[in-house]
């Protein structure tokens, strides 16, 4: 494998890739990178899939849903950005080479994508619980999923650096 | 302010978050202690007085809810501040953390704002 890429089927669904849903995946990414960060973030155009600056991004953390929802939240970044994250989580520290906040502060970022995004929305935020973060590094991997899905990406820019975060819903899943 | 504030929450990350925000909101404690799950914060609370417990509630080994459960049942931390700080925030997760004995519910992400509005007036003048 030379590179990483999300196998996935996709389906129609709508309702998951709604305005709607984009829209709160947008306000919340907004919300967090502001209220944890002081950052920044705006919205980019620029397609996930076809993008090179994905080639990049060595960085990416999971969090499944589960129950009302089934799937997951992804993001993906590159180690640079991943730093600049953690250091701004810390109000500035600098996190040193190899620390394992790097991995935390990823992990944490993902986790309240996920939940601001679902509890934004009324169908999945009761029933739909988070799984605990995973990291993964590198970007010679596939991730499989179980079942087809329905993938919704954005691409998000701060500073220098991109945010590619997508989300993805099983087929057959409500919603 | 005097005392001792417990934070628990399974992302070491996040403690540090959370006691530079306290610190920022101009609620600092004399001794702090940090637990990585609710079983750890049971083991402290079992042999250490706290004035303040901010919790998350998605922990591996034991939940924040789990934890609220433990304190009543064995008669923990009577009369202390618990507050939730969690990614949960629909109705029955913030009705369970509430009956369960919680006296304040933050959801992550938060502002200076938000943690001084929501444990300033529990904690005595």
């Amino acid at each position: 494998m030379s590179d990483s890429t999300l196998e996935l089927k996709s389906s129609p669904a709508k309702n998951f890739l709604s305005t709607e849903n984009i829209t709160r995946a947008d306000s919340t990414v907004k919300e967090v990178f502001d209220m944890m960060f002081g950052l920044e973030i705006k919205v980019l155009d620029a397609d996930l899939d076809d993008s090179g600056q994905i080639q990049s991004d060595d960085k990416t953390a999971i969090v499944g849903f589960s129950g009302s929802l089934r799937g997951s939240c992804q993001l993906r970044i590159n180690h640079q950005a991943a730093y600049s994250i953690a250091s701004a989580m810390l109000g500035g520290t600098p996190i040193a080479e190899g620390d394992e906040s790097l991995n935390d502060a990823l992990g944490e970022l993902c986790n309240m994508l996920a939940g601001g995004w679902k509890n934004g929305i009324a169908d999945f935020a009761s029933g739909c619980a988070l799984s605990p973060p995973t990291i993964v590094s590198g970007l010679d991997y596939k991730i499989h999923m179980a079942r087809p899905s329905t993938k919704l990406c954005r691409t998000y820019q701060f500073g220098p650096h991109t945010v590619h975060l997508s989300l993805y819903k099983e087929v057959g899943a409500q919603g | 302010m005097t005392g001792t504030v417990l934070v628990v929450d399974d992302s070491a990350m996040m403690r540090k978050v959370v006691l530079r925000v306290l610190k920022m909101a101009e609620l600092e404690f004399d001794t702090i202690l940090e637990a990585g799950d609710g079983s750890e914060a049971l083991e402290l609370l079992r042999t250490n007085q706290v004035n303040l417990i901010m919790c998350d509630i998605n922990m591996p080994v034991m939940s924040g809810i789990e934890l609220l459960q433990k304190i009543k049942v064995e008669k923990l931390a009577a009369n202390v501040p618990i507050v939730m700080v969690t990614t949960e925030n629909s109705e029955p997760q913030v009705r369970q953390a509430i009956l369960a004995g919680a006296r304040g519910y933050i959801r992550k992400p938060f502002t200076v704002d938000h943690i001084r509005n929501n444990v300033r007036p529990l904690l005595p003048a």
